[in-house]
């Protein structure tokens, strides 16, 4: 293959690596800071040059198959590390989200898929990259979201206070649950399109169905008075629900007849 | 401070009474399934569904606010009933999610109870019913009176309101028929998926032609002892082209030339022909450690053999790609003469007084060669309502987005 995806895969690991060292280390140094940034902001660089790159070396969007997919997620959801610390001032969250694009940079590394430049008619459709990329960002915030809540949970558990934390997972669910709503819909409009009804209960569909309620019940429990550290447990494990559509799926019986089920090779 | 707990059924009722009342509603859904033994909800059409969805919005408007400081109807609007019903709808949906959703045959307790078809089913229009009435009473107290501060509140759970219950009560209306057609005839028999008699269409399709473009083939090594395909050393998919080069284990091969179309010589070498007979041709170079030689291979097709390369027990294959894209070239009439032609492609469909026609498939055994084409037709009448529902959505979501951008202060 033209383009070596190991090399820009372990390029960015070590960005993100060194970068998380030097970020760690500016709290001593403060000096260090705009390097340590740059290096992190980097590893994510490579990898949208890199997605750029397979985008053309393919003749199709790279988001056909699971792996394609997190490519995706790999190089979205440290710069939701990065937001988050722009916007809330929470430096933790970075850590996690990088660590986490280098577990899924490790799956395609150990777990090589075939170079295929095929995309079957249905998919042939000005609908497929926003359809694909809207729910990719509902999924990275929703994810950041969860983490976050898991370390809500964890500071409760040490009887710490965390306001600041408890907001920064409300408000990334929030955005989430935003996104999961237009790729929903995104999907709806396109499913018309392609397969000539809006809505048919297709294993997929009825899984983001399911994620999308999930979360439109922890904002109406938000809304109600219910407490805001216990609700924290249910935003951890929302994701749970998420992940079971995003990959789950193709394993469940129902899947036999879906449209949805990602390639595998 | 001295807290006092609230006695069940005590007003303001909250989430135990919902909780309650829900898991009644489900079941008392479950029991109707299985007294209407395991039929599913029958629908009115139009115009009844209609008269009877606006009769359901105005009784749930007009109940929200005639009777707002009521405290059942306090309740029935309230977040925690909200909350019961669509943590029913979430645990349908679920059933929905792991079982398989198709008619089965015999009898069992998963048929009787609907579980196998659990969107049209009792339990499940009950909870929308009542999560309608939940919706729509919040939905009023918002509405009326009206400020500018609740336009995401509104649009958001308006939209939703007509979204899901112009979808369900509009899924009656609903008509999908398969058109098979041959190429040069005309047909105005449509079928649906779950029956083998024909229904009359208001309309007649004439097939003009059906074409299908192809990926290019891929070369393939094949292993028959072990009924395998190996995968190069490139882990690609090789299209064949003139200059493609695959690597295997000891194996090296080199197309030196390549027709996408072309039919067998007399002297064995392939000579290009017309799109319609041709079929792909690929000459290579196959060089091991002992031996180098050069051959011919094709796809084959209905009609001709294909063509392999054979070394040290395995095969060099060509198989044919996978489907590009297809079209069919048509002309659609209906009974009042209304005419139009057009080419229906896959994500390329075209309304015709009414109805929207798609591309659906061919026979698939013809593949490029297919004198067939499946079109669906379909008829939606209450699409605009759920599309106006959606655009409601997305337009509530934006202002919801732009607020969560906006607060960044600590949430209390």
């Amino acid at each position: 293959m033209i383009i070596n995806f190991n090399t820009a895969a372990e390029l960015a690991i070590v960005c993100w690596a060194i970068g998380s060292l030097l970020s760690l280390l500016a709290s001593r140094t403060p000096a260090l800071k705009l390097p340590a940034f740059l290096l992190s902001v980097a590893g994510s660089l490579v990898m949208i040059g890199f997605i750029a790159f397979y985008w053309s070396a393919l003749d199709r969007p790279p988001l056909r198959t699971l792996g394609e997919t997190r490519l995706w997620y790999a190089a979205l959801i440290p710069l939701v590390g990065f937001l988050v610390e722009y916007r809330w001032k929470i430096g933790w969250l970075k850590y996690y989200c990088m660590a986490l694009a280098t577990f899924f940079l490790s799956i395609n590394i150990l777990h090589p898929e075939v170079f295929d430049k095929t995309l079957m008619p249905a998919l042939q459709s000005p609908w497929f990259v926003p359809h694909v990329v809207v729910y990719l960002v509902g999924y990275v915030l929703l994810a950041a979201s969860s983490v976050t809540a898991l370390h809500n949970v964890y500071l409760q558990v040490r009887k710490k206070g965390n306001n600041t934390g408890e907001s920064v997972s409300h408000f990334l669910a929030l955005l989430g649950f935003v996104f999961l709503s237009f790729g929903l819909i995104f999907g709806a409009l396109w499913a018309k399109e392609a397969w000539g009804h809006y809505w048919t209960w297709d294993p997929k569909e009825t899984w983001a169905f399911l994620s999308w309620l999930a979360y439109l019940g922890y904002l109406h429990a938000f809304r109600y008075k219910i407490s805001q550290s216990k609700l924290q447990w249910y935003l951890a494990l929302a994701f749970v629900v998420l992940l079971v559509c995003w990959f789950g799926v193709n394993y469940l019986p129902s899947a036999q007849n879906s449209v949805h089920t990602y390639t595998q090779s | 401070m001295v807290v006092v707990r609230r006695r069940w059924f005590q007003a303001p009722w909250e989430f135990r009474e919902s909780a309650v009342f829900t898991a009644i509603a489900v079941i008392a859904g479950f029991f109707i399934q299985v007294a209407a033994s395991g039929r599913g909800i029958a629908m009115p059409h139009l115009p009844f569904n209609a008269i009877a969805l606006s009769f359901l919005g105005i009784v749930v408007l007009s109940t929200g606010l005639a009777f707002r400081n009521t405290p059942a109807v306090k309740w029935f609007g309230s977040i925690p009933l909200g909350l019961c019903l669509i943590l029913a709808l979430a645990v349908l949906s679920l059933i929905g999610g792991i079982i398989p959703q198709q008619p089965v045959a015999q009898e069992s307790l998963q048929v009787l109870l609907g579980l196998n078809q659990i969107f049209s089913s009792w339990p499940f229009a009950v909870t929308v019913l009542i999560f309608l009435a939940n919706l729509g009473i919040s939905l009023s107290w918002k509405l009326i009176p009206f400020k500018l501060q609740n336009l995401q509140f509104i649009l958001f759970h308006a939209g939703f309101w007509i979204a899901l219950s112009c979808a369900i009560v509009g899924s009656s209306d609903l008509q999908r028929l398969v058109v098979p057609i041959n190429i040069g005839k005309a047909n105005n028999l449509g079928y649906t998926m779950e029956s083998d008699t024909p229904q009359h269409l208001p309309l007649s399709i004439f097939l003009h032609d059906f074409s299908l473009e192809e990926y290019p083939p891929q070369l393939l090594l094949y292993d028959p002892h072990n009924d395998k395909l190996l995968m190069n050393k490139a882990q690609a998919i090789l299209e064949v082209r003139k200059g493609t080069t695959a690597t295997w284990q000891g194996i090296e091969v080199l197309v030196l030339d390549y027709l996408p179309y072309a039919l067998p010589g007399k002297d064995g070498v392939p000579q290009s022909a017309d799109r319609k007979t041709g079929i792909p041709f690929a000459k290579v170079r196959i060089i091991t450690a002992s031996t180098q030689r050069e051959a011919w291979i094709s796809t084959g097709s209905p009609l001709l053999k294909p063509d392999a390369a054979q070394l040290d027990g395995l095969y060099l294959i060509m198989m044919p790609g996978t489907p590009k894209s297809f079209r069919s070239a048509v002309t659609v009439q209906d009974e009042k003469g209304h005419e139009t032609m057009a080419n229906l492609e896959v994500n390329h469909p075209v309304s015709f007084m009414g109805w929207k026609l798609y591309q659906m498939g061919y026979d698939e055994k013809a593949g490029r060669w297919s004198k067939l084409s499946l079109i669906e037709v379909i008829h939606d009448p209450w699409l605009p309502a759920v599309y106006l529902g959606f655009f409601m959505i997305m337009a509530g979501n934006i202002l919801f987005f732009w607020n969560g951008i906006k607060r960044t202060e600590v949430v209390k």
